[in-house]
């Protein structure tokens, strides 16, 4: 009986042991997924902060950098010193989505801090966003010929940007 | 005075305030749904909690169209999928039963284990 019962705990043990390094090899699942791979949500009739329309076809065509910001989004007034560097020193289009602003408040935090975009959509309700699978703001997509590339939650900062989109340029 | 007066006219016509006012379109069988996916649902934004327990600006607007989606006649399993397939099976709290049973039968079968090894040495020695 003792034999077996050792035998039994011995076996305990082994299972145990492995199940664990199992464990450790299990990759991470507990992030929300990003929309790489997939494309812009269709649809939506864009404007931009001026009131003018967007041609949904320039976003589709060649390679687009879309950044979600808000001029309520502490994060995003830290990413734009780097937004305006990447618009003015590495001469890189980036076009803005304004999600969940007012208008005046947009164009003013434009005003005062500089504008990196070559225009900005305005979701004011958030429901293009929303589709494009926004959590918040900042965001940042890249798109290749209408499909998105790179899909970063967060700031864009120099070091995000050399590990995670400078390839794509 | 007046203040006194505005306070309390807010704090009782705040009592006839419910959910089906913020979703008008919803009848109560609807938003029973409404409610039970916005159980089952985690808020993408938050590290814990689905979105009926949530404040966040992007937990509101996934209750609204999940609202939406009930009057559309989605089934329960389309606004999962839906939701699944936008920001990944993280977003499900309900799945994990599904995913790995293992979580859940890994305690019953060390008890069930311990409790037979237990019991057998003992009646053993006693004897």
């Amino acid at each position: 009986m003792k034999k077996i019962i050792v035998l039994l705990t011995a076996v305990l043990l082994i299972a145990l042991v492995w199940f664990f390094a199992l464990s450790l090899n299990v990759p991470k699942i507990s992030n929300v997924k990003t929309q790489e791979g997939k494309g812009l949500p269709s649809g939506f009739e864009l404007l931009k902060l001026n009131g003018e329309k967007v041609d949904e076809t320039e976003l589709n065509k060649g390679m687009v950098l879309l950044n979600v910001w808000a001029s309520w989004c502490i994060t995003c007034l830290v990413e734009h010193p780097f937004l305006n560097e990447l618009s003015d020193t590495y001469n890189i289009d980036v076009i803005g989505i304004n999600y969940k602003d007012k208008l005046g408040d947009a164009i003013k935090y434009l005003d005062k801090n500089g504008d990196p975009y070559i225009y900005s959509i305005h979701d004011y309700d958030g429901k293009y966003a929303l589709k494009l699978g926004v959590t918040g703001a900042p965001e940042t997509f890249l798109l290749i010929d209408g499909k998105i590339v790179k899909h970063r939650v967060g700031e864009v900062n120099q070091q995000v940007w050399d590990e995670e989109f400078s390839d794509f340029f | 005075m007046k203040n006194l007066a505005t306070f309390f006219s807010i704090f009782f016509l705040s009592f006839f305030i419910s959910s089906d006012q913020l979703y008008p379109g919803l009848d109560e069988q609807q938003l029973k749904r409404l409610n039970y996916l916005s159980d089952n649902i985690r808020c993408p934004k938050c590290s814990y909690g689905n979105i009926s327990s949530s404040n966040a600006p992007i937990s509101k607007d996934l209750k609204e169209e999940i609202a939406q989606m009930i009057l559309a006649n989605k089934t329960n399993d389309e606004i999962y999928d839906t939701m699944s397939e936008r920001y990944g099976d993280y977003i499900l709290l309900n799945d994990v039963e599904k995913r790995n049973p293992l979580i859940f039968l890994a305690p019953l079968i060390a008890l069930i284990i311990s409790i037979s090894v237990v019991t057998i040495y003992t009646i053993k020695k006693s004897k």
